[in-house]
């Protein structure tokens, strides 16, 4: 059913030749669109939240489920895992955050104070704080032991779309709808920076580089850019796909060589070489909008979400 | 990681008290290498450490034979065990991750101050210094202990070196006034200043005194520090002078280098060779004293780059704490509450003081913050000084949209490295492959079936995993169930964890201004980019005007022409004047 198409750019750097990448298996269990899958940091799980108010843990290896998370009332629209893979918290439209045991596979905790859906989240690398982005504009951090919220950022003027730490939870990175970039000191909550600031297009999404060094930021005209926060300027551009209207995730693939990877609206998963910028491969078989990709941290394993039109998970191999 | 946009204008010296930090009555803290954990040792016997990026309680160390107060707290290097000091004459060394006893040791005397060797991961020896006694070495395996010499009266005396004394005071002078000690950057070596005021350099391998400093003056000495980098070494006197020593030997090589200055002096009798050696080994570089109120101090200690030298007032009813550059110039006096200051520190890589009050509480200084308004769009930037700017002649043409040209193009082919992470280099020893305790788990507790927001004790277990996602983080015990047990105590103490933050009256009036600042900058127009060209001398009013007009318009967003009324420069100059006050 799902084929797979190598670009003629070829790929990789010079010593490597990219292995396309390949349909292993179809998680459907999900009653309606599938907003954010990520791997656990240990590699050993995988989750899933959707729409249907509930979040999947699967196991990395069989692919089969494990856990179904249920305690939202309405639909979740992110997730984030703890760097020792015990918990995971979402992010939902109900207006709060919950922390899940994810080998128990029950509610720990519940984050209460956003006034509006929450859509983004993220833990910081040391796992003891949360930080939460909201259609109230606002930017939450909370003290992951005792559950409270440490510091409200009031910095954007439409929904944040994006948040992320840095490799050593000093800095984060916000992304909002008013198409600003912001950088915040986590121990202050202060404004250190701000990378991007144009009323259109929105910026969708944003993230760390695993160093800390970059920033990975998508706008809503279908641009993919990499930038250097020190020096405020983007170094590459990555475009081919289609992002328009939903706010997709992008990622790094640095297991074999160094690529980026990002859904789009016209079904299909995106895979860039970092340096080369073009594209190497389009990975073809959702039946909707992919919205969420996320790859392993260890294995050449990439699994993909579908919005309601599709509702699966999808998960991708590279042969060795 | 923050260093490359974090405003280089600001000072990098405490200015406030942020926050304090309250559990039961604290007496002494220690930092451990990086600064990510602050241990705290208590007047009931208990050590509790506290993330110090939270700041909330992260684990607490008790012992049931130990309710004396805790006299000294010291992190092994890589931060896998804690030494203790207590006045019940004990020493008690832990491990932090498993909240273990590792060994408890009682001495003979009161030790008011223990330290690690530092050049091991998992350290058997310590250097302590007891109330009423001369400095010992003591091994943590065996419990045996080894005193150091205080003095070199005996070997003055004779033609040929008396042997050295073991396990009674060698120094019958001295026997009831303390001695400060500590160990050089490496651990060949122990520092000891004694009650005549001098400097002796150890090799405590064998008890030999390998050189001689005399103090002028002859105070007795009651605090030695070395800075992180060893290459500064600290003394605070009885004379109320807080001296800095330049350390003139090779870092790595301390010992063999005494050797080779030894052998150069052998003609001269055994105590003059010894300040001869002396003399080459510290050079004074620098003193400080309160020169008005002659106040005595505490805690001297250097920041965790060696730049600044601290020191807290010892009066009474008083929590002052100066701040000296290198240089000797006083560059603050910090003042807080009227509670007497016990102990202080310096964190290890931030502009961050920490110090202790007698009545139990540690208070949190740290910069104060000031708004960096190039952090609020993409294209300003701060200038130190005023810079004249020349209009592009085509810089308000208004040119529509799709011909706009790009900005100066940024080489898309150039390698990004995405993985690599730099070496710290606040840390010029890190060993890599050595697995350093930086963060202890933060396990989130359990709401009440009630969804309340109320803390109860934790039922989450952890199981054993790899912290891949977590680099600096340290793997979980062994044993999941320890860790259970280990929160356990934590959690009854639950009631008695507060922090409380204090902002001073200016950071409140800055935080309800930061608060008008973000939506006020989204709205500012987004301004051109500038050039500087060759300028004329016949127009160089004329630029000065034009640049501050570009900082009216960098300001204010709006488009301002070159030809303007007299009134309306007069009250751009105004608004100048006011903001760069």
């Amino acid at each position: 059913m799902a084929t797979s198409t190598t670009s003629s750019g070829g790929g990789g750097t010079g010593t490597q030749t990219f292995k396309p990448y390949r349909h292993l298996k179809t998680l459907k269990d999900h009653e309606n669109a599938v907003s954010c899958v990520k791997f656990s940091n240990d590699g050993t799980l995988l989750a899933s939240a959707s729409l249907d108010k509930t979040l999947i843990i699967w196991s990395s290896a069989t692919l089969t489920l494990c856990h179904r998370l249920v305690g939202h009332s309405e639909g979740i629209s992110d997730l984030a895992w703890s760097s020792d893979s015990h918990y995971i918290c979402s992010a939902s439209d109900d207006h709060t955050l919950r922390i899940w045991d994810a080998t128990g596979g029950d509610c720990v905790k519940i984050l209460r104070g956003h006034d509006d859906v929450v859509f983004c989240v993220n833990f910081n690398p040391q796992s003891s704080y949360i930080v939460s982005g909201s259609f109230d504009e606002t930017i939450k951090v909370w003290d992951v032991k005792t559950g409270k919220c440490v510091h409200t950022i009031k910095g954007h003027t439409m929904p944040v779309t994006s948040v992320h730490y840095n490799r050593d939870g000093t800095l984060i990175i916000s992304a909002s709808h008013d198409g600003s970039c912001k950088i915040w000191d986590t121990r202050t909550g202060n404004l250190l920076k701000t990378l991007i600031e144009d009323k259109a297009p929105a910026v969708s999404f944003a993230k760390f580089s695993p160093n800390g060094k970059f920033i990975l930021a998508a706008t809503l005209n279908d641009t993919l850019k990499l930038w250097n926060y020190g020096s405020g300027k983007f170094l590459k551009i990555y475009s081919g796909h289609v992002n328009r209207v939903y706010c997709i995730t992008s990622t790094f693939s640095v297991t074999n060589g160094r690529y980026i990877v990002s859904g789009s609206e016209d079904r299909c998963v995106y895979i860039w070489d970092l340096q080369a910028k073009n594209m190497i491969q389009k990975l073809e078989g959702h039946t909707d909008t992919v919205i969420s990709v996320t790859c392993h941290p260890t294995e050449n394993k990439i699994a993909s979400a579908g919005l309601a039109g599709d509702r699966t998970v999808r998960v991708w191999v590279q042969d060795s | 990681m923050n260093a490359s946009i974090i405003d280089p204008l600001q000072g990098d010296f405490p200015e406030v008290i942020e926050e304090y930090l309250e559990y039961g009555c604290m007496k002494c803290i220690a930092f451990n290498r990086r600064g990510t954990l602050l241990a705290a040792g208590c007047n009931n016997g208990s050590c509790v450490i506290w993330d110090f990026e939270t700041r909330g309680i992260a684990k607490i160390l008790r012992d049931d034979e130990c309710s004396s107060p805790i006299t000294s707290i010291c992190w092994s290097k890589y931060g896998h065990q804690i030494l203790v000091s207590a006045a019940d004459k004990s020493l008690i060394l832990w491990d932090v991750m498993s909240s273990k006893k590792i060994t408890r040791i009682v001495l003979q005397q009161t030790p008011l101050q223990a330290r690690l060797h530092p050049g091991s991961s998992t350290p058997s020896l310590c250097l302590a210094c007891p109330l009423s006694c001369a400095p010992m070495i003591v091994d943590l395996n065996t419990g045996n202990t080894t005193l150091l010499k205080v003095s070199v009266l005996e070997t003055c005396n004779g033609p040929t070196p008396t042997p050295p004394s073991r396990n009674k005071c060698s120094d019958g002078i001295t026997s009831f006034t303390p001695t400060a000690a500590c160990f050089n950057k490496y651990g060949t070596l122990v520092y000891v200043g004694n009650s005549k005021g001098e400097i002796l350099a150890i090799d405590y391998k064998n008890g030999d005194v390998r050189a001689v400093v005399p103090i002028s003056g002859g105070s007795v000495v009651k605090n030695i520090v070395f800075s992180r980098n060893g290459q500064y070494l600290l003394t605070n006197s009885n004379d109320r002078i807080i001296r800095i020593y330049e350390n003139r030997l090779p870092l790595k090589d301390e010992v063999r280098a005494l050797d080779d200055l030894s052998e150069n002096h052998n003609v001269l009798n055994n105590i003059e060779n010894l300040k001869a050696v002396g003399s080459k080994c510290l050079t004074l570089f620098r003193e400080f004293q309160d020169s008005i109120t002659k106040v005595h101090w505490k805690a001297p200690c250097f920041s965790g780059d060696g730049e600044w030298v601290v020191g807290g007032s010892a009066s009474k009813g008083e929590h002052k704490i100066y701040i000296w550059d290198r240089a000797g110039h006083l560059v603050k006096i910090l003042e807080g509450p009227k509670e007497a200051l016990i102990d202080l520190a310096w964190h290890p890589v931030h502009p961050i003081v920490v110090s202790v009050s007698l009545n139990g509480l540690v208070y949190i200084w740290a910069k104060d913050y000031t708004e960096n308004w190039s952090a609020f769009a993409p294209d300003f930037k701060e200038l130190e000084e005023n810079e004249e700017y020349v209009e592009r002649e085509d810089e308000f043409d208004l040119i529509p949209e799709t011909e706009k040209v790009k900005g100066p193009d940024v080489n898309e082919d150039e390698e990004v490295d995405i993985i690599t992470v730099e070496k710290d280099a606040a840390f010029s020893d890190s060993d890599m492959s050595q697995e350093e305790l930086c963060y202890l788990p933060s396990t989130p507790s359990r709401d009440v079936p009630e969804q309340q927001e109320k803390c109860v004790e934790s039922s989450s277990k952890l199981l054993d995993s790899n912290n891949t996602g977590s680099p600096l983080s340290e793997e979980a015990g062994p044993n999941g169930h320890m860790m259970n047990h280990a929160s356990s105590p934590l959690e009854d103490d639950a009631g008695r964890m507060k922090r409380k933050r204090k902002p001073s009256e200016k950071v409140l009036e800055l935080q309800a201004e930061k608060v008008k600042k973000p939506s006020k900058s989204s709205k500012l127009a987004k301004p051109k980019s500038k050039s500087l060209a060759d300028q004329d001398n016949d127009n160089a009013a004329n630029h000065k005007v034009v640049g501050k007009m570009t900082e009216l318009k960098k300001r204010f967003g709006g488009i301002c022409h070159y030809l303007f009324p007299t009134s309306y420069l007069s009250l751009g100059c105004l608004s100048m004047t006011t903001r760069e006050h």
